[in-house]
């Protein structure tokens, strides 16, 4: 019955000190967003309708996304659109080549961890540097983010100390975090400089306006599309809102949610290219447009990615996400996995004990938890499901069926109580790994019943 | 008023004694109680680990079993809302209609909401930390879930207050999963272990000499590691608590 | 072959099988959080992001409280005539790497919001890269410019001529070492707004 997370989760929290600082830090942000949205009395009624307009956006993707493209190209900006990772890495790559860039900077995009956008750029000679602190700490160590919003969550100030005086020259033993962050400031700032191009993802596209937004709080965005004049945009296409207006709601949920705070330090709004520049924006489906269809996980589409469901996730805390198989991890990377390809990440599916706390966490009211119950139905049609569990589901039905059998074996269960410890603390028993099972009474409720012992 | 109690398999099986109290303490609020002999399972275990299908059946037992009473009533809030929330459609694929959904009710919701007593004749000189459980608090909304923006309240509270000298606590994150979740509990052991282990300690740090909750396999989940470890703390089902004495 | 604008977008259209309505989202915004003392708000959710909100007396000189509060910055860019204590004014630099190393920017901008420090910058100048690269920016935003929340923000600003705006709601800063706040990252370590 062991699942790849529950092997790797198990090997996570061997790590007791780690794991402890983990479940602790993140719920520490669990706790900031908490009390930020409660200073909105609105709250719920943001979150109501920043679900309501990603159902309407998502319902009219082909209107927005044609009135976003005319509004873009009217400002200037030059429109591709990517059906698949494929198309959108070589349609960054040939922006690139076009110009001549050798050097390239990147904001932190989902949407390229998704498409792997990186390493094909590496291996066609274009530097690829990201600016994000935490997703460069993870280039230079080379290593995938463990969580969307704060990527190197798992990684130790040491970690970045030593890694730093390798590629920075930092001091020797200065684990200092603003130490570091401002070595890190002054290494970076030459990067930005010497680009020739700067690439951001988008949290959100204005249809009306044709413009991109993104939100960041180290300014990385802005630093990088100010210098080179060649800018480059991509942005999954359920990115899409309708206008200004709906921008309203959705600021005022996304940092809240996110980290606890008011707002992004800086939320930009790019519509028209740079004096003398180039502004490219690519549309990508990669898949998205399948989802449409699916009115049991379609919701999925409404991820803001602002991680609120990963810092409540009871299971996400304790086991790390490196503990998934899917790029993202959490409550939201179960769903997304599953819609990417069952096959290869139905492993995900049972890392969820159904507390439900991600769906009333989500800003934009994506149904985590139904969707991952909803999941588990589907998984044996997949050819996916657990073969012990189905053993055990059966074997329950069959028990539970059949009163008799149900009231004999209830009658013997007591027997169990009695067993010599090692026969029922076997290895086999999961359950009596680390708890003591229940006793079973030596007279259920139904046999008390019929014996008239309880009512009067 | 005919209200049919409903004894889920694990408490007619581990813990009859709290289908004992509750019979008795409906009894003692005036209630006509029966209960229809031969219950086995909501379906809840199976459909959670992935196969609703083998629930199919149970849900129309179920609904056989209950068809003559006005309410469903029943001391476990996570199997109530799976009667409640998926028995509709489970039987829906079986062309029945169901009924059950819409008069079965967890214990508490039914006294807090239905019975609604000002007093109850319990007395119960201990601290207790209420355990608020995932699918009492954000399925059957036994009391306000802590993401939400909602005023605060709490039924079992409520409940518990009725009782005479308790003294009544909630942990530090006080509807954090305790990691049971049926089968996830042997699936993901070392987390779900871990999840017991602190949500038992949160409730040790308030200095409760019970943990009380509405959900016996939270409860028992939570009581194997108490055992195991030989924690300084008790579990007890809430109607444990509202029926001493009767 | 089609090509991707169209396969895309007939994919749209086919796996597209239910359309939910656009909400009306007046209710929601009139009834926004909103604030009695305006101004008081802004100043304290500017600490609160790790900024500071300085209201300009009567009679002062914006250029005196400048220095007042950068005594150090010897290098300030604006392209504000007021602007005295300015040593370069940024447009006439020959690329925007040039602004690298200034001590302190003085910028516009063009509206606050009281629920979260916010101000709308529109950019006026060449370089997008002033309101990013100082190590230090201030901002001078009119006290009656401060709205309550986003919705009323969202309807008075816009991305002008240069088709470039962004909301600055304290300095630049990251948590990405440990969860440790660090001020900095790469834009401004320090935000100033006077209210002027």
């Amino acid at each position: 019955m062991s699942t790849q997370h529950s092997i790797r989760a198990e090997k996570f929290l061997a790590d007791k000190k780690q794991a402890e600082w983990h479940d602790e830090t993140l719920w520490l942000v669990r706790a900031k967003r908490d009390r930020l949205s409660k200073q909105v009395p609105e709250w719920e009624k943001l979150r109501d309708a920043a679900c309501a307009i990603k159902m309407y956006s998502n319902s009219h993707l082909a209107e927005l996304l044609t009135e976003f493209e005319a509004n873009a190209v009217k400002n200037g900006a030059i429109v591709h659109w990517a059906k698949d990772a494929e198309e959108y890495r070589t349609t960054v790559l040939d922006i690139l080549r076009s110009k001549g860039v050798r050097h390239f900077i990147k904001s932190k995009s989902m949407l390229a961890e998704e498409c792997e956008l990186n390493p094909f750029l590496e291996a066609n000679g274009i530097e690829t540097v990201e600016s994000d602190l935490g997703e460069r700490i993870l280039q230079l160590m080379h290593l995938a983010p463990s969580h969307i919003v704060l990527p190197a969550i798992h990684i130790k100030r040491e970690q970045v100390g030593k890694l730093f005086e390798k590629e920075m020259g930092t001091e020797q033993g200065n684990f200092d975090p603003t130490y570091l962050t401002h070595a890190a400031r002054k290494n970076l700032r030459q990067k930005f400089i010497h680009a020739e191009a700067a690439m951001t993802g988008a949290n959100f596209a204005v249809a009306s306006t044709g413009e991109i937004v993104v939100c960041t709080n180290e300014g990385n965005a802005d630093m990088g599309t100010s210098q080179p004049k060649l800018q480059i945009a991509a942005f999954g296409l359920e990115k899409i809102v309708p206008d200004q207006e709906s921008l309203g709601v959705f600021t005022r949920l996304l940092a809240r949610s996110a980290t606890g705070q008011p707002s992004t330090t800086y939320t930009s709004h790019y519509r028209k290219p740079r004096e003398g520049g180039e502004f490219h924006i690519i549309i990508v489906d990669n898949g998205r447009t399948g989802i449409l269809a699916d009115a049991g996980h379609r919701k999925a589409l409404n991820c803001l990615r602002c991680g609120a469901c990963m810092n409540t996730c009871p299971v996400y805390r304790r086991s790390g996400g490196y503990s998934y198989t899917y790029f993202i991890p959490g409550p939201i990377g179960i769903n997304l996995g599953m819609l990417k390809s069952p096959e290869r990440y139905s492993d995900n599916v049972s890392a969820c004990s159904l507390c439900m706390s991600c769906s009333n966490v989500c800003p934009a009211k994506v149904d985590l938890g139904e969707q991952i119950y909803l999941w588990r139905q589907q998984l044996d049609g997949f050819g996916k499901a657990s073969k012990e569990k189905k053993l055990i589901s059966k074997g329950l039905r069959y028990v539970m069926e059949n009163k008799t059998f149900f009231n004999r074996a209830l009658k013997l269960a007591p027997v169990a109580n009695r067993m010599p410890r090692f026969l029922v603390y076997s290895s086999l028993n999961k359950w009596g790994k680390g708890r003591e099972l229940p006793e079973f009474a030596k007279e259920s409720f139904n046999q008390m019943w019929k014996n008239r012992k309880i009512q009067k | 008023m005919k209200v049919g109690l409903f004894i889920p398999c694990y408490i007619n099986a581990v813990y009859p004694n709290v289908g004992v109290a509750s019979y008795k303490l409906l009894k003692s609020l005036g209630v006509d109680v029966d209960y229809p002999l031969d219950q086995t399972c909501c379906g809840q275990p199976m459909a959670n680990a992935g196969f609703e299908d083998e629930a199919e059946k149970l849900a129309i037992d179920f609904e056989e079993r209950f068809k003559g009473y006005d309410y469903i009533v029943g001391p476990s809030a996570s199997c109530v809302v799976f009667v409640r929330d998926h028995h509709g459609q489970l039987l829906e694929k079986r062309n029945h209609v169901c009924s059950s959904a819409g008069k079965i009710y967890d214990i508490c919701e039914f006294i807090h909401d239905v019975i609604k007593p000002d007093h109850l004749d319990a007395r119960f000189p201990h601290k207790v930390s209420i355990h608020n459980s995932c699918h009492g608090v954000r399925l059957m909304k036994l009391s306000a879930a802590s993401e939400l923006n909602v005023p605060y309240y709490n039924k079992l509270r409520d409940l518990l207050s009725l009782v005479k000298d308790i003294e009544i606590v909630e942990p530090e994150r006080r509807d954090e999963c305790c990691g049971f979740g049926g089968m996830f509990a042997v699936e993901e052991d070392a987390v779900s272990l871990e999840m017991g282990r602190s949500k038992v300690r949160r409730h040790i740090d308030t200095g409760a000499e019970y943990i009380v909750g509405a959900d016996s396999s939270c409860l028992m989940h939570q009581d194997g590691i108490i055992r195991r470890e030989h924690l300084p703390i008790k579990t007890i089902h809430i109607i444990e608590i509202l029926s001493a004495g009767l | 072959m089609m090509d991707s604008r169209e396969y895309i977008l007939d994919n749209i259209r086919r796996n597209t099988k239910e359309t939910f309505p656009k909400p009306d989202l007046n209710e929601l915004c009139n009834n926004a959080l909103k604030y009695d003392n305006i101004v008081g708000q802004f100043c304290e959710i500017m600490t609160q992001v790790g900024g500071r909100g300085v209201v300009l007396q009567q009679g002062q000189d914006v250029n005196d409280l400048i220095r007042e509060l950068y005594p150090d910055a010897k290098r300030i860019l604006s392209t504000i005539p007021e602007i005295t204590c300015a040593t370069e004014n940024p447009d006439h630099d020959a690329s925007p790497a040039d602004l690298d190393g200034a001590d302190l920017a003085v910028i516009n901008g063009t509206l606050g919001v009281a629920e979260n420090g916010a101000v709308w910058i529109e950019q006026k100048m060449k370089y997008r890269a002033v309101y990013f690269i100082a190590e230090a920016l201030v901002i001078l935003l009119p006290k009656h410019k401060i709205v309550n929340n986003m919705h009323e923000a969202y309807k008075l600003v816009s991305t002008g001529e240069k088709g470039f705006g962004c909301f600055i709601s304290g300095p630049s800063k990251t948590a990405d070492i440990e969860q440790a706040l660090v001020m900095g990252a790469h834009g401004a370590r320090d935000v100033t707004v006077i209210l002027v």
